[in-house]
C-alpha cells in the first residue's frame, strides 16, 4: 500500500513539474509563432523575424572589435555603412569554447548601421551634429587615432562608438519608432502585411524587430542573469545553445548590448531588467498572436503600448545604471590618478571608463523622449571630455584641461578645469541617475557610505534632547 | 524619464492609507527600535535600575519599590496625561513634517562634494588606517560631537527668550516619566532633527571623505555602542521620580538623572544648570555645573505652568505669542538676545515661581 502510494505520489509530482516546465517554457521563450497573415498561402509557419537587427547586432560588435584593432577607415565604415562585399564577422568569433554559426555578416542580413541611426541633435558632444553625424564623426576620428585612443584629449572611440551606438541605433529604433510610431493603429496594421509578400504582419514585424534591437536571446528569459551575462561573455555554450545542435545560432541564441548590459546588473540580485524587459517582449507578442491576422482592437493596443511602457521605461534605467556605474568607476580613478600621476596604465583605463560614460549618457537622448533640463544637467556635469593634464596627459596634476568645443578647423578646444570640481561632478552625476531615472542596482556607487552609515546611525529625524 | 507603466488608482484614498500606515509604522518604532530612547528593552532596563537602586540602597521592600515605582501620583497627574497627549500630537505632525525636513544624508552629501574643494586634507588620506580602528574613532566622534550638540541646543533653548517660550513646553511638566521625553514643542522638534542632521551629516561626510568608503560604527546589535551605553543604562530614568544619583567623581563627567532632575527644578537656584544630555563636562565648562542634591524641589516653570497648560491649544499655541513678544521687547530694549537671571533680582524671579509645588 505504501509503496503503490508513493509511485502514486511520484508519477503525480513527476506530471505537475513537467506540466509547469511545459508551461512555463512556452511563456517565457521568444517564438516561434504561427503565422496568422489573413489568406497567406505560403510554405512558412513561423513569423518571428529580425534579422535585419541581429545583423545590426552583429555589425556592432564587429566595428567595436576593428575600432580596438586599428583597422582602417575603410574597414570601420564598411561596418557603419554596410558593404555589398562580405562583412567578416570580429565579434563573436568561433572557437572550440564557443561555436557560433556565423562568418559573414551579410550571410544574416545585409545591413548598416547609420541607416537606421539617430537623426535628431546631440548637444552632449562638440560639433552641433545629429546622431548620425557624431558616430561618423567619432569612427573617422577613432580611424586616425592609436587603435581608438586619442591619449591627448582623453577619448576612447572604441568605447564612444560602441555605447553611442547602442543607444542612436537600437535604443532609438527600439523606442522612438518600432515601439512608439509603429504601434499605432494606421501605422503597420496587423491585418495586411509588413511589406507585400512577406508572410508577417505590420504589427508582428515592427514588434519583432523592437525585440531584435533589444538583443536578449530568445530563451534568455529562461536562464539567470548569470548565465545570460555568460553567454554575452562567450563562456557558456551549455546555457546558450538552446536547441542541443553542438553551435550557438547567433540569430536567436545569443545575448547582446543592452541586453547584455542589463544581465551585468540583474546578476547582482537588486534588479531584474533583463527577464522584465524581455518578457514584456514574449507577453507584447503573444497579445499580437491572439488577434489572429485581425488589426488590433484598441483596448490590445492599449496593452500592447503597456508592454512597450514597461520595456522602454526599463530599458532607459538599464542605460542609466550604466551612466551610474561608469561615474563611479571614473571617480575612482581620478582618486588614483590624484595619488599616482603620470601612470600611463591607469590613465588608459580612465579614458576607456569615461567613453563608456559618455557613450552610456548621449544614448539616454536618443529615445525621442526630451529629457529637458535633466539632460542638460548631466551633460553639462561630463562634459566633453575628461580631465586631462597640459603637459602629460596621464599627469592630471599638472594643469588639467578639458575639451569645451571644436574650432573652425573642426580641432578640439580645450579649457581649464580641476581635478577635484570634476569628481563632485561625478558624485552629481551617480545623484542624478538616482533621483531623476530610478537606478536601483547602483554599481560603484560613491556615495554609499553616507547611505550604510547614516541607516546604521538612525534616522536624524526627531531624536530627542532633554 | 521615460513614463511609468500607468496603472489605475487602487483607492480614492490612498495618500492617507500611506500617512496611517506611516503613522503606524513610526508610533510602534517609538517603542520597538533600539535606536530610540522609548524602545521597550529600554524601559525595562530603566524599571529594572529603579528597583534595584530602591531596594538595594534605600532598604525599601518590594511593596515599597513597587508602590513608589508605579506611584499613580506621578502617572496619573495631569501632567503625565498630557505628555501622552502631546506624544501622539507630536508624532501626527511630524509623520507629516519629515519629509520636508533635511536629513542627514543631504547634509552628508553636500558637505562631502565640498570637501573635495579643500587642499587641507586629501581624500582618503587615512583610508589605510584599520577597519577597527577607524570604526572606534568615528563612533568616539559622533559621540562627542553629538552629545555636545545636544548641551549646545539646550544651552541655546535656554538662554535665547525666542526660544525659551518653546522650550517652556518641556519645562512646564511638572512630574517626570520616561514620556517627558517627547513632550516638546514641534518647533523644537524641527530643530532637534535638523541639530542631528547635522551633527550626523558632517561627521559621516568628513570621516567618509578621510577614512574611504569602508566607515563603520562601533555596534552592539546593531545599534551604536554608546547608544545602548546610555540608554541600557536608564537614560529614561532623567525624566522619571527615581531620583538616582551617581558618586560625586562620576556626575562630574556623567549626567546622573538626579542631575537633570535638578535641571528641571523650580528652584531659582537650579535655573539654567545642567543642560548635558551623557556628559556633564559641557556643564563644567560652561559654568553651568551642579551635583545632585538630596533636597527636596519642585518641577515646573512656576506661575507660568498653569497658564501654559491650561488646553492643550494653550501649549502649541502660547509659545507663538510669547516668542513674538519677546521679540518686541527685545527690539524696544535693546538688550541682548541671552536671557541671564543675573539681571533679574532673587526677590522678582522667586515671585515668578511661587507658585511652585512639591513633587
Amino acid at each position: 500500500m505504501k509503496i503503490a502510494y508513493f509511485i502514486a505520489m511520484a508519477a503525480t509530482g513527476a506530471i505537475c513539474a513537467g506540466t509547469a516546465f511545459a508551461d512555463g517554457h512556452a511563456n517565457h521563450v521568444y517564438g516561434p509563432y504561427p503565422v496568422t497573415l489573413l489568406g497567406y498561402q505560403g510554405g512558412e509557419t513561423n513569423s518571428v523575424s529580425y534579422s535585419g537587427q541581429v545583423g545590426r547586432q552583429l555589425l556592432h560588435n564587429s566595428l567595436k572589435k576593428a575600432m580596438s584593432s586599428g583597422a582602417s577607415i575603410d574597414v570601420l565604415n564598411g561596418y557603419f555603412n554596410g558593404s555589398d562585399s562580405a562583412l567578416e564577422l570580429l565579434d563573436p568569433k568561433s572557437s572550440d569554447k564557443f561555436k557560433v554559426d556565423v562568418t559573414n555578416i551579410n550571410d544574416v542580413s545585409k545591413t548598416n548601421l547609420s541607416g537606421k541611426a539617430y537623426k535628431g541633435a546631440i548637444n552632449g558632444w562638440p560639433g552641433n551634429m545629429t546622431g548620425k553625424e557624431v558616430l561618423a564623426s567619432m569612427i573617422e576620428r577613432g580611424a586616425a587615432s592609436n587603435k581608438g585612443f586619442d591619449a591627448e584629449h582623453g577619448y576612447d572611440y572604441t568605447q564612444l562608438v560602441s555605447k553611442f551606438a547602442m543607444g542612436a541605433v537600437f535604443y532609438h529604433q527600439a523606442c522612438d519608432n518600432y515601439l512608439d510610431e509603429k504601434l499605432e493603429a494606421d501605422n503597420k496594421p496587423n491585418n495586411k502585411p509588413y511589406k507585400k509578400g512577406k508572410h508577417y504582419t505590420g504589427k508582428e514585424h515592427s514588434w519583432d524587430e523592437g525585440f531584435g534591437y533589444w538583443g536578449a536571446a530568445a530563451h534568455g528569459a529562461t536562464l539567470s542573469a548569470r548565465q545570460n551575462y555568460d553567454i554575452a561573455k562567450k563562456k557558456d555554450m551549455g546555457a546558450a545553445d538552446a536547441n542541443g545542435d553542438g553551435v550557438v545560432n547567433l540569430k536567436s541564441e545569443m545575448n547582446y548590448a543592452h541586453a547584455y548590459y542589463a544581465s551585468s546588473f540583474d546578476k547582482g540580485g537588486v534588479t531584474d531588467y533583463y527577464n522584465t524587459i524581455t518578457q514584456a517582449f514574449i507577453d507584447g507578442r503573444q497579445i499580437i498572436v491572439d488577434a489572429k491576422g485581425q488589426a488590433l482592437s484598441n483596448s490590445a493596443r492599449s496593452d500592447l503600448k503597456g508592454k512597450a511602457r514597461i520595456i522602454c521605461s526599463n530599458w532607459e534605467k538599464v542605460i542609466a545604471e550604466a551612466v551610474f556605474k561608469y561615474a563611479g568607476s571614473v571617480y575612482g580613478d581620478l582618486e588614483k590618478l590624484k595619488a599616482t600621476p603620470g601612470d600611463g596604465k591607469l590613465y588608459r583605463k580612465y579614458v576607456k571608463h569615461w567613453g563608456e560614460l559618455k557613450g552610456f549618457a548621449l544614448s539616454l537622448h536618443t529615445s525621442g523622449q526630451n529629457l529637458g533640463e535633466v539632460g542638460v544637467k548631466m551633460d553639462r556635469l561630463i562634459g566633453h571630455g575628461p580631465v586631462v593634464g597640459s603637459v602629460s596627459p596621464a599627469s592630471l596634476n599638472m594643469m588639467p584641461k578639458q575639451v569645451d568645443g571644436v574650432d573652425g578647423n573642426g580641432n578640439f578646444t580645450m579649457k581649464d578645469r580641476t581635478i577635484d570640481s570634476y569628481m563632485v561632478h561625478m558624485l552629481k552625476v551617480q545623484k542624478l541617475m538616482e533621483d531623476e531615472f530610478g537606478v536601483t542596482a547602483k554599481n560603484n556607487d560613491k556615495l554609499s557610505g553616507i547611505a550604510d552609515i547614516a541607516k546604521v546611525l538612525g534616522s536624524s529625524d526627531s531624536a530627542e534632547n532633554d | 524619464m521615460q513614463g511609468e507603466p500607468v496603472l489605475p488608482p487602487a483607492i480614492g484614498f490612498a495618500p492617507m492609507a500611506e500617512y496611517l500606515e506611516l503613522f503606524q509604522t513610526d508610533i510602534l518604532g517609538q517603542f520597538l527600535n533600539p535606536k530610540k530612547r522609548l524602545f521597550l528593552g529600554y524601559l525595562f532596563t530603566a524599571f529594572l535600575i529603579s528597583f534595584l537602586w530602591l531596594y538595594l540602597l534605600r532598604h525599601n521592600n518590594v511593596k515599597q519599590v513597587f508602590k513608589t515605582i508605579f506611584s499613580p501620583v506621578v502617572w496619573l497627574s495631569r501632567s503625565s496625561k498630557l505628555d501622552v497627549v502631546c506624544f501622539f500630537i507630536n508624532r501626527v505632525l511630524f509623520v507629516a513634517l519629515r519629509p520636508m525636513l533635511i536629513t542627514q544624508i543631504a547634509v552628508a552629501t553636500a558637505l562631502y562634494h565640498f570637501l573635495h574643494y579643500q587642499n587641507l586634507f586629501p581624500l582618503g588620506v587615512f583610508s589605510d588606517t584599520s577597519y577597527a580602528l577607524s570604526a572606534l574613532l568615528f563612533t568616539t566622534c559622533f559621540f562627542l560631537l553629538d552629545d555636545f550638540a545636544r548641551f549646545a541646543m539646550h544651552y541655546a533653548l535656554h538662554k535665547v527668550p525666542l526660544l525659551w517660550e518653546f522650550h517652556k513646553f518641556h519645562h512646564s511638566a511638572e512630574t517626570l516619566t520616561p514620556l517627558t521625553v517627547t513632550r516638546a514643542h514641534p518647533v523644537e522638534g524641527v530643530l532637534f532633527t535638523l541639530r542631528s542632521a547635522v551633527v550626523q551629516g558632517t561627521t559621516i561626510a568628513i570621516f567618509l571623505f578621510l577614512f574611504g568608503q569602508q566607515l563603520n560604527l562601533v555596534t552592539i546589535l546593531g545599534v551604536n555602542v554608546f547608544v545602548i551605553l546610555f540608554h541600557g543604562l536608564g537614560s529614561n530614568l532623567r525624566h522619571s521620580h527615581i531620583s538616582i544619583q551617581y558618586p560625586k567623581v562620576v556626575e562630574r563627567i556623567l549626567m546622573s538623572p538626579a542631575q537633570h532632575h535638578l535641571h528641571h527644578s523650580s528652584d531659582i537656584k537650579h535655573f539654567d544648570k545642567n543642560f548635558g544630555v551623557a556628559l556633564s563636562v559641557w556643564d563644567r565648562m560652561a559654568g553651568t555645573f551642579l551635583h545632585s542634591t538630596n533636597a527636596p524641589f519642585t518641577f515646573g516653570i512656576g506661575s507660568e505652568t498653569k497658564q501654559y497648560t491650561k488646553t492643550i491649544g494653550h501649549m502649541y499655541f502660547l509659545p507663538f505669542i510669547k516668542a513674538a513678544e519677546s521679540i518686541c521687547s527685545l527690539a524696544r530694549t535693546k538688550n541682548t538676545i541671552f536671557r541671564n537671571y543675573n539681571y533679574i533680582s532673587k526677590q522678582e524671579a522667586n515671585e515668578e515661581f511661587k507658585e511652585t509645588r512639591k513633587c
